[in-house]
């Protein structure tokens, strides 16, 4: 992975005494909350229910042990004793105290790691497949290309008071598994006619209040401009994006009024003028970049204790088919870890977890954690000879919940419970539908649920299969359900099923759809195939004629 | 008033034109509407002038008059308004401005490297007694992943 040079590590250290000067300044009284806002923010530090917030980054994704043992150690000194991983590869602390956030951006830069823009109008941290590097679909690694974004996006001296925020996601498969159409700006790596690396520019989705899937505004950019294509978008959107409505300010709102193809005119007008500039990508500095990952050292190994294993254990079967899956190396496997056990909520990893994580990752998986879109943990690189024994580690620390992709693997925001923004609570609501499913999540297929806790959309409710959004009726907490979502590789929007639902009829309400999907599904047919089939009518029927 | 220009704190030499008010003989900065409708006059005086003009204001509205100018003011409406970044960049690299460029309006000390880091040479703060601290906040940061535009 990248480590940092002197450079980047000086950055991170100036970074935070800076912070540490400002937090001084606003509690001695000399910066407003209004001017303190968003130099806070841009730290990733929240004000919410109960207490300050503070939003790490996980530069698409990829942790070392190391890192993750400090993200513990962090939760035990600052925090209570957990943390909670969010469904944009960050991970979230929601009890430190202001006075001494600055010590804990300390305690991170000591790992190589920041707060650096996880808030606030500018660009966020950038995401990714959590597979880059080992599937085998893959067309290009996008980690590369995430870190140079990362670099360039890094105190943007221009784009950090943009109208709204804005997040980049790079994919490098046909295969979507960075829901790259619902950000600001998507990146799929394509290879042109002479085998050349380049990049398919999508602008302009995003979830949120007005949900909209992204547009391709270029079919095929060369990597070399990468930058200043990027830099083009941002400059227009930063010169005319709205700022009269903070809920029309996302670029989605400025591509949809100006209309695509007038958008396209100025991005591609302004690129031209910095094309050739000095944000060109030289091949030197792509090649220094991605001889950070190169291909680990793999071993062979062979099958043989795998297959036995398999064949004596039911619990260790049913595991290994849920929640791993095959890897572009013979002989290994991709190991997912469940963050949504029935006794938490989802995301939410305690500080004894996370280092007895970081110790089966440098046992077992190169020292090396990925953090996914679904609020889970990856442990990319098992040989299948060490498959069970992880399984029994994996265990004992709850974290082997055989439920990946299932109804209970539900991506779920924090909810009222902790936002500040929430109308409805989110939290109890999964739990219910855990309760619910546990015992027969397999049985019931895959089936993507996201929910969240108001419109802002964290939980990415559009998106989901089922989708369930809290709102607020009159102090009530209701809940609106959708239907027919996707964030695959042809990411679509959910239908909402008919009016908002009373708190404690949504378990069963979910339940309902459940059960008109079983009845009607043709043999391994999957949720969305049997929704498309039969429409939304018999759902409808089954769960506004039984309430 | 008190200015920072090019890292040190100086005075300031330049008069912003009131309404309604005559022009000084020389260092006035005008609107960009007084100068449309003034143009031939300012031409005339050779005297050194400076143009006033909005973060949003379109570049297109006075890009052909730039050589006129020994001075352009962008002013911010409020902190947290970007666009006059952009403008100060665009100037500075896609136009090669090489005189003065001044952020003036609602500027805080906090922003002030990053203004600088845009193609602003000068920051007028409404505050003279956060000059020592904005300029203290230039050298925060000794490393950065961009490249400052220069004038030439």
């Amino acid at each position: 992975m990248y480590l940092y040079n002197e450079f980047d590590q000086t950055l991170v250290n100036e970074r935070v005494e800076q912070f540490r000067d400002q937090t001084a300044r606003f509690l001695n009284g000399d910066l407003t909350e209004e001017q303190f806002r968003p130099l806070r923010l841009m730290n990733g530090l929240y004000i919410q229910t109960h207490a300050p917030m503070l939003r790490i980054n996980i530069p698409y994704g990829l942790l070392s042990s190391k890192q993750l043992r400090m993200f513990a150690h962090i939760s035990h000194k600052y925090d209570k004793d957990y943390g909670h991983f969010t469904t944009r590869q960050n991970m979230q602390f929601n009890w430190p105290e202001l006075e001494r956030v600055p010590d804990i951006l300390a305690d991170l830069a000591s790992v190589q790691m920041h707060s650096i823009q996880s808030s606030g109008n500018c660009i966020r941290n950038t995401t990714s497949d959590p597979l880059a590097g080992v599937c085998a679909d893959e067309i290009e690694d996008p980690r590369p290309y995430c870190e140079i974004i990362r670099q360039w996006s890094t105190l943007h001296p221009e784009f950090s008071y943009l109208p709204r925020k804005f997040k980049i996601a790079v994919s490098g498969s046909p295969k979507d598994r960075a829901a790259t159409q619902v950000h600001d700006i998507g990146l799929h790596l394509k290879k042109g006619a002479n085998g050349e690396i380049g990049f398919e520019v999508l602008v302009g989705g995003g979830l949120g209040r007005t949900p909209v899937i992204g547009q391709t505004i270029n079919a095929f950019i060369a990597e070399k401009d990468l930058l200043s294509y990027l830099e083009a978008i941002l400059r227009v959107y930063n010169r005319f994006g709205r700022r009269d409505n903070k809920y029309k300010a996302r670029i989605k709102i400025l591509v949809r009024e100006t209309g695509l193809d007038k958008f396209k005119e100025q991005v591609e007008s302004e690129w031209a003028s910095i094309r050739h500039g000095d944000l060109t990508l030289s091949n030197e500095e792509i090649q220094r970049v991605k001889n950070f990952f190169t291909p680990l050292n793999y071993e062979t190994s062979t099958n043989d204790a795998l297959e036995q294993h398999l064949a004596n254990s039911g619990l260790f079967r049913q595991w290994f088919k849920q929640n791993t899956i095959e890897h572009k190396q013979t002989g290994y496997r991709v190991v997912f870890l469940s963050l949504k056990s029935p006794n938490r909520a989802p995301g939410d990893v305690t500080n004894v977890q996370m280092e007895q994580i970081a110790n089966m990752a440098d046992q077992y998986s190169f020292g090396q954690i990925r953090t996914t879109h679904d609020q889970n943990l990856a442990l990319t690189d098992v040989k299948t000879s060490d498959l069970y024994a992880l399984w029994q580690q994996l265990e004992k620390q709850e974290l082997a919940t055989a439920n990946i992709g299932t109804i209970t693997d539900m991506i779920c925001c924090p909810g009222l419970d902790f936002c500040s923004l929430a109308n409805a609570s989110s939290i109890d609501i999964a739990q219910g539908i855990t309760d619910r499913f546990t015992d027969n999540a397999i049985d019931t297929g895959s089936i993507s649920l996201k929910m969240s806790g108001c419109m802002n959309g964290c939980g990415h409710h559009s998106i989901g299969e089922i989708g369930i959004l809290g709102v607020d009726k009159k102090g009530e907490q209701w809940y609106q359900l959708t239907l027919g979502g996707s964030d695959s590789h042809q990411s679509k929007l959910g239908d909402r099923l008919g009016k908002a639902i009373a708190k404690d009829l949504v378990v069963d309400a979910i339940d309902d759809i459940v059960q008109v999907y079983k009845s009607n599904r043709n043999d391994n047919e999957n949720f969305a195939n049997t929704l498309q089939r039969i429409g939304l009518q018999p759902f409808k029927d089954k769960v506004y004629d039984a309430h | 008033m008190t200015l920072i220009k090019n890292k040190k704190i100086t005075q300031d030499n330049w008069h912003y034109l009131v309404d309604g008010q005559a022009l000084q003989t020389s260092h006035n900065i005008v609107s960009l509407s007084y100068w449309v409708e003034n143009k031939a006059d300012l031409i005339s005086a050779e005297a050194p002038l400076g143009l006033l003009v909005q973060g949003d204001e379109e570049l297109t509205n006075f890009a052909n008059d730039l050589p006129h100018f020994s001075l352009i003011a962008i002013e911010f409406p409020t902190f947290a308004d970007g666009r006059g970044y952009s403008l100060a960049k665009t100037l500075r690299e896609q136009f090669k401005f090489p005189n003065e460029i001044r952020a003036v309006g609602d500027i805080l000390p906090d922003q002030a490297l990053y203004l600088t880091r845009v193609g602003f040479d000068a920051l007028e703060l409404a505050d003279d007694q956060l000059a020592p601290l904005a300029l203290s906040k230039l050298d925060e940061f000794s490393v950065f992943y961009q490249s400052t535009p220069s004038a030439q």
